[in-house]
């Protein structure tokens, strides 16, 4: 029996349980956020990404004038604006994959995030928790998209934890 | 008289293509101690504001000893810690595949970076460039338990551009 604990189900937002979820969803999530040097430079530095590109304004880029933001920084806020919708409710992240960088970002851009459900499924060793699948897109200002991949997240159901 | 630094050789960094060979194994340099504090940034900057990663107590009341480290962090340190050996001579990145999440890491671990080249191909549209793959682990240093696996992909330059007859 997995373990069940509801004092803090609370904290949650009332919907993102794993019955809310059904293939083929589409969210726009609610809020963007600007790619300043907090959302850039520190994160490429925070993660010791050498590659100076990311953070030195005057390094000769050949695809931005200026700094080139790590793609997985880009990758990050991403997951990051959309996990209210997508992961409030998970027990925990279980992969990523199929990461793809479309499109250069540049301090200053703002990015958009969306999520898609690709996929919902039980999970073999917890009757409280489903496995749902989900493709993020960045999308900068001017609409074009700058990320595209897959999260996949072990995501409580509501049967088994919600207080009510 | 002036400093001439024209005289100051440079200290380069990063491979090219042609240093990558197929099943050859990098140890990447420094590893990283991961405190709360940084974890607790990323996930902030991030917008990644969930109580998994933020909120103790609900992480405790959850079955974790403390906050798990941001996933997503972890596969950011990954790649910058592999940076100078792999990608850091200039190429984009193409993709990342398979990116697992083993176990989880709370602040405090030490984790190490390790990569093996799983395939180097030519670029058919870029002679200045060649492409490569590698799969990279992070491993905690206590319990030496590989946390986390990926693939990725990227242009790396080549120091000799290949002529197309």
């Amino acid at each position: 029996m997995a373990p069940i604990n509801t004092s803090f189900s609370r904290l949650l937002g009332t919907h993102g349980w794993y019955e809310d979820f059904a293939v083929g969803q589409k969210i726009e999530h609610a809020r963007a956020s600007t790619v300043d040097e907090l959302e850039g430079s520190f994160i490429a530095k925070q993660a010791m990404n050498t590659a100076q590109g990311h953070w030195n304004e005057h390094s000769p880029n050949p695809l931005v004038s200026g700094r080139l933001v790590f793609g997985l920084a880009t990758a990050s806020l991403v997951l990051g604006l959309s996990a209210q919708d997508t992961m409030e409710h998970a027990v925990s992240e279980l992969s990523y994959g199929r990461f793809r960088f479309l499109a250069p970002v540049q301090h200053m851009d703002t990015v958009r995030a969306y999520s898609e459900v690709l996929d919902k499924r039980a999970h073999p060793e917890r009757a409280d928790a489903g496995v749902v699948v989900f493709k993020h897109y960045g999308v900068r200002q001017d609409e074009v998209v700058v990320f595209e991949g897959e999260r996949t997240g072990l995501i409580k159901k509501h049967a088994h934890w919600s207080e009510f | 008289m002036s400093t001439q630094f024209n005289e100051f050789q440079l200290s380069r960094k990063g491979n090219a293509f042609e240093d990558f060979t197929v099943g050859q194994v990098f140890d990447h340099h420094w590893g990283r101690t991961i405190t709360e504090a940084a974890a607790e940034l990323f996930s902030v900057n991030t917008c990644n504001w969930i109580p998994l990663y933020v909120n103790r107590e609900f992480a405790v009341s959850e079955g974790h000893p403390d906050i798990p480290v941001n996933p997503a962090f972890l596969l950011c340190l990954s790649v910058g810690m592999s940076v100078e050996d792999l990608s850091e001579a200039g190429g984009p990145f193409l993709g990342v595949e398979e990116i697992v999440f083993h176990h989880p890491v709370y602040p405090g671990c030490t984790v190490y970076a390790r990569s093996t080249v799983l395939e180097t191909r030519a670029s058919e549209s870029r002679p200045d460039y060649g492409i490569v793959t590698w799969q990279t682990a992070l491993r905690n240093g206590i319990s030496g338990a590989t946390v986390l696996t990926f693939s990725r992909t990227n242009l790396v330059r080549r120091r000799m551009p290949v002529h197309s007859s």
